[in-house]
Parts: structure tokens; C-alpha cells; sequence
């Protein structure tokens, strides 16, 4: 017994007390969250058998029901719309400021930096001005699309069908695209000088360089930035809860938004625990990309 | 070209591009103070012709401000506070060594760092109103935000810990200190500013938190202001002079601080972030 | 004499890799042993065991006669120097030296008197209220080792303190470090990897290889009798030249496989055609005129650094010569050379054992 208390001082003990504890913490809550949503999958649960562990097992029942929820696709397909915009918008973007602030100018570490208060912002701040920006009569975004003259008349941003997923997504593009930045400008940091001047010494032009050393050196800085920008994506809540609440009819709606709307709203937990489980299979493979993608930083 | 003109030309693009980039948060403080016809006003004006400072005042009193601001400084530092003691002494071991179970770890770490809230709440709610600790909503909360940002802290200070020297350590122990003290006296306080940071950019996604507070939380006297903003915006809202103090209110505090914080915040996430 | 560190039939595995094999080692009090090999050979692993900070798998190490085996390195009573002088950033040059002082339990006044004599010994008085960033490399070295001698520990235990130092730096510490362990009639153990450092400081050199002890002795005794053909490379700078040689009929000459017919007396008796790996030192390789001469090679290159030169011969394997002296041959004229017989090493051509 001595022994085994001179080991939390002195030994491994100390250690597996360190590790053991959080770990222990995260598997009783997110852990048995996991495995208790899967179950819920397979069970009738409604707001009368919330209360009890024993309830009847349907086998694939709730799954047959979400897949042939005829809101089911095309909700499914916003999300895809949804991801592959934000993704690639938060790249970009991203990317091009990144480049930018790399050519270092005095302060140019000080003014990226400022980029990144729309990363910080509770999301729900930044969806009410969102929502107000993109206001249909009086939104300052449509009165500069209109004196720019790319549209004649006003845009209904969050209540026309047609347009009510892209407000969600301009905004998480904004949301999302200084983290990319940052991300991104020291994976270019890192890129040697010397690459670039001997490139130069070889005949190459700017536009060569960035395809012949810019681009290939990123590759491992932007797939596990991608995979990232996919996980975060996905965990997008708040903007759909501030700008359209998945409306007008579902046309804004994106899983995991739906999910919690099946739960929350119509109290169906059995379908929402559904909808999850696809989705969070989604997002696992997603994650062992991203650690794929740093693993041999993982180990550091 | 020179040197001088160049600097001059590209801080002149990247002042604009800011300008472009953090004009919605101008577009906020102006809005707030606009009062209710200016804001309509067609064509907009850019700068409000008649500042409404009282309208912060009266959205605080007339919002309940106070207990939501309170309700989420109590979920932000409750949850830093476990994530940090928990999550340190998880990230210094995960750094500490290198074996197959230091990499099943954090292997588990990161998988639970992308688990979605809007996705993990379902299991969360009937759980815990199973055994009774949605009675207790706020420390609900803190409990599945703990659970939910524990990872992303133990990533990034796990990279802060893989700094301070093992030698540092060991020398500590041969000067005389059990593994304990070595820990406390030595270790922690070279990654202290590591710590700190980390425990900053979590308070400030814990001060923001929504979905499990909007999920978690029916009683209005407890919920956090992220809730208060949303109950205040409503389907059809027009009140956005209003809101838009309200969302001032509550994100000048974040914002002062990440200016101040700014280059120690963003060295400290491109350093774990990435690994 | 007594017996201050003993390591019984030490074993330690990490994991499969197998990292000290069977080490027995004794160290007597007020000895200055030296641990030195290549890197990845134990020794660093060794002193590690000895600190505490490494477990040993298997057999025993004492210190002062008690069994250490099981106890945590705060109660084994030793002082460490690291490689990176592991100074506490955060803590000034007397908050460090005073560290030790303040965990044994010591009160803060007496281990800020004691601080401020270790430094008026070092050099450091003016020093104590710097921290370790605003210190010159040399000056870090000197913390670390008043950090050390502070304590008056059953041993001194370092660990390459001398790497980071520049090269004028470190032969000036390497006396500084051997006239303090003379004047503290401390007992010191000083893993190096530097062969000219374990032979000019201690009092008996221990060269490991694979996690074994090849050899333990005073230096001149591994200089003048390495155990075998690793300790004759190692030991001795620049390195020994080795040549495959055969035994001749007579039993008392070597016939160098160099191509030429060449042949070396042997005073000592061997089987003849036995095959061997002759070990001539470059400095014991004399330039001779040419019907003095042993045996000849064409040179390749001369490298003159002043005061000695070095010469290479044009054969395989090439052989170097050490001379005081500017050279008077050309590359591609020949170099005779001839060797005094006492001064030859013959190792088996197999095992690498000396004979």
C-alpha cells in the first residue's frame, strides 16, 4: 500500500493519475454519449419513455424512417452544397489573404491577426449581424449590390428558398476564413527562402513558383487544414439557429441542424439519436483523415 | 520601386482589406446606435446622424442583461476551470512520452475533439435527465462543454508541453523533488503562458456556447446570453438597433480582449493546431 | 579506499531493444571515472540508471553500500550536470543554485549564504541576480556545475557537460572540472563521447559498445593495451591504422596484404599463416630513409596543420602517418616508413581480439 501511494509521487502512478482522470471524464460523458445515441437509434423513444433505460427495440425502423423522410435528401444535399462551399470559400479566401500578409510589410503580423476576431466571436453574434447585413429592404449588402449594379432588386437573402442556404453560407465563409488564413500562412512561413531564389536562379516566374513550390510544399499544411475545415464545418450550429432557422421549408436545412430540430422540437429523439449516428460515422472518417494527414507530425 | 513605396502600397491594401473584412463589426456598433428611422433610412447612412448612446442602458436593464452575462461567465469559468486542471495534466503526459498507448490517447483525443454539439446532444439530454442532472441545467452544461472542449485544450497545450525540456524535469527530480513537485514547481510554470492562452480561446468558446445551453437549459433565470440573443431576435424581429447593442454588449468584452491577447492567442493556436 | 557506486550484473530493456547487457562496475570514493563509447552504446543509459531516472531491469545498483534499485532519484543523494545544463528558465542564477537546498528543507537564509560561497568559488558572485537567458554558454556551465557542488553529494554525475561549449571553452573547463573534483574529494562519473576528454580528466576509463563494458582502465592503459580492435580504434586520435596481415612461416614476421610484398618484423611468437589485423598508430609510424625502411608506399596527400603533418599513403586500406615536422616527400614519392616492433598491436583477423 505504501508502495503504492509513493508511486503517485514518484512513478507511473503520477502519470496514469494525470491521464487517467480526463480520460475516464470524457469516456463516461462523450463516450457513453456515443454509444447511447446508437442505441437510441435502434429504439422507440418518445417523450413518455424518455425516463427509462428499457425501452422496445425496432431494429432498423428509425433508419427506414429518416432515409425515406422525403425532407431527408434534400436536406442531406444542402449539407453537401453546405460543406463544399464553406470549405472552399474559407480556402480560398483564406489562401489569397494568406499569400497577401506573407509578403511582410511593418505590421502585416499585427493587421492578419485582427482577421481572426471573426473566429473568437460567439457564433451566435455573429449570425444576428449576419442576418441583419443580408436583411432584405434594408440590408447594407443588398444597397451595395445595388449601387454597384449587379442586381436591380433586392435580394430576400434569408426567406427566399433560393437563397437562404447561401446567407448561411456567406457568413460561415466570413466566420471560417481567417482561421484558413492563419493556418495557412505558416505552413507558407515554413517554406524555405532559398526554394523560392533558387527557383528564381532557374528562370522560374512568380505564377511557376507558386505552381511548382508554393502549391506542393502546402500539400500537407492544406489536407490537414481541409479535414479540419470539414470537422468544423459540420459542428456549424449556430449561424442556421441566428440567420434561418433551416427555413423557408427546409431550404436551408442541413443535418446536423435537422438533427437537433428532430429532437428538440418535435421531441422524435429516436430519429434525431438517427440522423446523428449517420452523421457523426460522417465526421469520424473525416477526423481519421485529418489525423492521417498530421500524422507524422503527431508524434512532434 | 523602393523599398518605402512598397511598404506604403501594401499596408494601404491590407488596411482595406481589414477595412472590408471587419466591416460587419462596424455595421454593428453603428447600427446600435442609430435610432429606429436612421436605421430604415434609404440609402443607409454610414455614419449614425444621431447617436443613441442610452440605447446600450436601456437594452441591459430592458434584456436582463445582467443575469444572462452573470449565467454565462458562471458556464465559462466553471468549464475553463475543469477543462485546465484535467486537461494540463492529461496534455503533459500525452507529450511527456512516446509509446503505443501515449498514441491511443491522443488518438481517442482527437477523435472526441470533432464530435458535433448539435449531434452529441440528443444522447446528452435523455442521459442526463435519466439520472436527474438536468435539475441541475448549468451544471449540465459545464459538464458537456468540459467534455466537448476538454480535447481541443489538451491538443494545444499538449504542443506547449512538448517545449519545456525533459532535462528541466529530470533535473528536478535529482535536485530533490518527487514527480509531484517537479510537476508543479518546474513544468507548470514554464508552460504557464501556454496554459493560459489555451484556457483563454476555450473561455471564449465557452462565453459563446449554444447549443447545449439553448438544449439543456428551460429556465430563463439560468440560461447564458448566446440563449437571451436568440430569444431576442425572434422569427420576425425588427428591433436590430436593439439587437445589435444587445450583440455589442456582449462581444465587446471578447473583442477587447483578443486585441490585447492578439499575437499570444495566434501563436499559441498555430502551434497546436496543426499538430 | 571504499566502494561508493557499485553496479551488479545490470540489465535494462526497453522494451525488445536490449540497452545495458551484464554491466558490472565498481567505483571507488574520490575516483574520477569516465564512461565513453559511440552513441547508442549505454553510457548515457548507464548514468541515467545511476541518477534515477531510468529503471533497471535487471541486477542491482548501490550507492555508499545501500541498494538504489527502487528509490526515486530525490532520495539518492547524487548531483547531475546535463547536457543542456537544464537551468530553470524562470528562476534566477540563486533561486537555481538554492533549489536543492530549499527541497531538502533547508531555510532560505542559510541556502542564500551558501549560494553566494559556491559562487565566490565559481565566479559567479556577480551573476546571482541574472536568469539563465541573459548568460554566456560559459556562464551557464558554471551555474550548472555550482548547482551541482552546492549540495556536497555522494556523487557527481555528468552528462557530456561539455558539448555546447566552443573548443577553447571546453579544454579550459575540462581542467576546471578536474581541479574541482580534486580540491571537493568528490566522486565523479563523466559520460562522454569524446575519447580526449575521458583520457584527460579521469582516473580510469570505461568504453562501452552495444550496452556492454569493453574495457575499464586507467587512459594509458587502453592506449597502450586496447582489450581489442574497437578499443585500439577508439582510443587514440588520430585513429589507429588497422592492416590485414599474414603470419609468415617463421612465426615472427607479417606479411601486409597491401599488394607490394611488404613485411613487418614481430618479436613476439605467433602460428604461422595465422590471419591477422596488424594496428600501427600513425604517431608511432617513423619517416626513415630508404634502406632504413620497413616497408614503403607511394603518398597521396600531405595535410600540414603547423605543427604536425599528416600524411596519407596511396594503398587500400590507405595508412596515415603523424609527423612533428613539415614534409619532405611529395605526393607520388615514396614514404618509408618503419615502426619500433614494441609498437605494433596484432588483433585476430576474426574475433578482433588482441594477441
Amino acid at each position: 500500500m505504501r508502495k503504492a501511494l509513493s508511486t503517485l509521487w514518484d512513478g507511473r502512478g503520477f502519470d496514469l493519475l494525470l491521464v487517467g482522470i480526463p480520460l475516464v471524464f470524457l469516456i463516461a460523458i462523450s463516450g457513453s454519449a456515443l454509444v447511447y445515441n446508437v442505441i437510441m437509434s435502434f429504439q422507440e423513444v418518445d417523450i413518455f419513455s424518455l425516463g427509462t433505460f428499457f425501452r422496445p427495440f425496432v431494429g432498423l425502423d428509425n433508419y427506414i424512417a429518416v432515409l425515406t423522410d422525403p425532407q431527408a435528401w434534400p436536406i442531406f444535399g444542402n449539407t453537401l452544397i453546405f460543406v463544399l462551399c464553406s470549405l472552399g470559400g474559407q480556402f480560398l479566401f483564406g489562401f489569397f489573404l494568406a499569400l497577401f500578409f506573407n509578403m511582410q510589410f511593418p505590421g502585416s503580423t499585427y493587421l492578419r491577426g485582427l482577421f481572426l476576431v471573426s473566429w473568437v466571436m460567439p457564433g451566435l453574434v455573429t449570425g444576428a449581424i449576419w442576418n441583419w447585413l443580408l436583411a432584405g429592404d434594408f440590408g447594407v449588402i443588398n444597397f451595395f449590390l445595388e449601387s454597384i449594379g449587379v442586381i436591380d432588386d433586392p435580394i430576400f437573402w434569408r426567406s427566399s428558398p433560393d437563397f437562404a442556404l447561401w446567407s448561411v453560407i456567406i457568413t460561415n465563409i466570413w466566420f471560417g476564413t481567417a482561421f484558413n488564413m492563419i493556418l495557412l500562412s505558416v505552413g507558407l512561413a515554413a517554406i524555405p527562402k532559398d526554394l523560392y531564389e533558387a527557383a528564381s536562379l532557374d528562370g522560374a516566374n512568380a505564377f511557376r513558383r507558386f505552381y511548382t513550390i508554393t502549391l506542393p510544399m502546402m500539400r500537407p499544411t492544406i489536407g490537414a487544414l481541409l479535414s479540419l475545415g470539414l470537422i468544423f464545418t459540420l459542428q456549424q450550429f449556430d449561424l442556421f439557429a441566428a440567420i434561418t432557422d433551416g427555413g423557408p421549408n427546409n431550404s436551408s436545412n442541413v443535418a446536423q441542424y435537422w438533427a437537433w430540430q428532430l429532437s428538440f422540437r418535435e421531441y422524435d429523439f429516436a430519429r434525431g439519436a438517427t440522423v446523428s449516428v449517420l452523421m457523426i460515422t460522417l465526421v469520424i472518417i473525416a477526423a481519421v483523415f485529418y489525423v492521417r494527414s498530421t500524422r507524422h507530425e503527431v508524434r512532434g | 520601386m523602393t523599398p518605402t513605396t512598397r511598404n506604403t502600397l501594401l499596408i494601404a491594401c491590407g488596411l482595406v482589406l481589414a477595412a472590408i473584412y471587419l466591416f460587419p463589426l462596424y455595421w454593428m456598433y453603428v447600427t446600435a446606435l442609430k435610432t429606429s428611422t436612421a436605421m430604415f433610412a434609404a440609402p443607409p447612412s454610414f455614419v449614425p446622424p444621431n447617436p443613441q448612446w442610452d440605447v446600450f442602458a436601456g437594452v441591459w436593464v430592458e434584456r436582463h442583461m445582467a443575469t444572462y452575462l452573470k449565467n454565462s461567465l458562471i458556464i465559462a469559468s466553471c468549464s475553463v476551470l475543469f477543462i485546465a486542471t484535467l486537461g494540463s495534466g492529461c496534455a503533459y503526459v500525452l507529450a511527456r512520452y512516446r509509446s503505443v498507448w501515449v498514441d491511443v490517447g491522443l488518438f481517442l483525443v482527437l477523435m472526441l475533439q470533432v464530435l458535433p454539439a448539435s449531434l452529441m446532444v440528443t444522447p446528452i439530454f435523455v442521459g442526463f435527465s435519466q439520472i436527474g442532472l438536468l435539475d441541475y441545467p448549468r451544471i449540465a452544461v459545464i459538464v458537456a462543454i468540459t467534455a466537448k472542449a476538454m480535447p481541443f485544450f489538451v491538443v494545444l497545450v499538449r504542443a506547449t508541453f512538448m517545449n519545456v525540456p525533459a532535462e528541466l524535469e529530470e533535473a528536478a527530480l535529482v535536485d530533490g523533488n518527487s514527480r509531484f513537485g517537479a510537476f508543479f514547481h518546474i513544468v507548470l510554470p514554464l508552460a504557464r503562458n501556454g496554459i493560459l492562452v489555451s484556457a483563454l480561446l476555450i473561455f471564449m468558446q465557452a462565453f459563446g456556447e449554444f447549443v447545449y445551453s439553448k438544449s439543456l437549459i428551460q429556465d430563463v433565470e439560468l440560461q447564458p446570453a448566446s440563449v437571451g440573443l436568440s430569444t431576442f431576435m425572434g422569427p420576425n424581429s425588427v428591433d436590430w438597433n436593439r439587437i445589435m447593442a444587445y450583440a455589442s454588449i456582449y462581444v465587446t468584452p471578447i473583442l477587447a480582449a483578443f486585441v490585447l491577447l492578439q499575437r499570444k492567442i495566434v501563436s499559441g493556436l498555430t502551434s497546436g493546431a496543426l499538430k | 579506499m571504499t566502494t561508493q557506486i557499485e553496479f551488479n550484473a545490470v540489465e535494462k530493456y526497453y522494451g525488445r531493444y536490449h540497452a545495458l547487457k551484464n554491466v558490472n562496475l565498481t567505483i571507488e570514493k574520490g575516483e574520477f571515472v569516465a564512461l565513453v563509447g559511440p552513441s547508442g552504446c549505454g553510457k548515457s543509459t548507464l548514468l541515467r540508471t545511476l541518477a534515477g531516472l531510468e529503471k533497471i531491469t535487471g541486477g542491482e545498483v548501490k550507492i555508499a553500500g545501500e541498494l538504489m534499485n527502487d528509490m526515486p532519484p530525490r532520495r539518492r543523494d547524487i548531483a547531475m550536470v546535463f547536457q543542456s545544463y537544464a537551468l530553470y528558465p524562470h528562476m534566477t542564477v540563486e533561486e537555481n543554485l538554492t533549489y536543492s537546498l530549499r527541497t531538502h528543507g533547508m531555510k532560505k537564509k542559510d541556502a542564500q549564504e551558501k549560494a553566494r560561497e559556491v559562487a565566490e568559488t565559481t565566479g559567479l558572485s556577480n551573476l546571482l541576480e541574472r536568469y539563465p537567458r541573459e548568460l554566456s554558454g560559459g556562464q551557464r556551465q558554471r551555474v550548472a556545475m555550482s548547482r551541482a557542488i552546492i549540495r556536497d553529494p555522494k556523487a557527481f554525475l555528468f552528462d557530456e557537460p561539455l558539448s555546447n561549449l566552443d573548443a577553447a571553452l571546453r579544454v579550459h573547463m575540462r581542467k576546471e572540472i578536474r581541479t574541482l573534483h580534486d580540491r571537493l574529494g568528490a566522486t565523479s562519473v563523466y559520460v562522454t563521447h569524446d575519447q580526449i576528454e575521458a583520457m584527460t580528466m579521469a582516473d580510469r576509463v570505461v568504453l562501452m559498445k552495444e550496452g556492454r563494458i569493453v574495457q575499464q582502465g586507467a587512459p594509458l592503459e587502453l592506449y597502450d593495451s586496447p582489450a581489442n580492435q574497437f578499443v585500439a580504434g577508439f582510443i587514440g586520435s588520430p585513429a589507429m591504422n588497422f592492416l590485414p596481415a599474414t603470419v609468415g612461416d617463421d612465426g615472427h614476421s607479417l606479411k601486409l596484404e597491401l599488394g607490394d610484398g611488404n613485411v613487418l618484423p614481430y618479436p613476439g611468437e605467433l602460428e604461422a599463416g595465422r590471419k591477422v589485423t596488424v594496428g600501427l598508430r600513425p604517431e608511432h609510424l617513423e619517416l626513415v630513409s630508404a634502406d632504413e625502411a620497413q616497408f614503403s608506399l607511394k603518398l597521396r596527400i600531405a595535410e600540414a596543420t603547423g605543427a604536425t603533418t599528416f600524411l596519407f599513403t596511396d594503398s587500400d586500406p590507405e595508412i596515415a602517418v603523424v609527423i612533428n615536422d613539415r614534409a619532405a616527400v611529395t605526393p607520388g614519392e615514396a614514404l618509408n616508413m618503419r615502426i619500433d616492433p614494441e609498437q605494433i598491436h596484432i588483433f585476430d583477423r576474426e574475433t578482433g581480439v588482441r594477441l
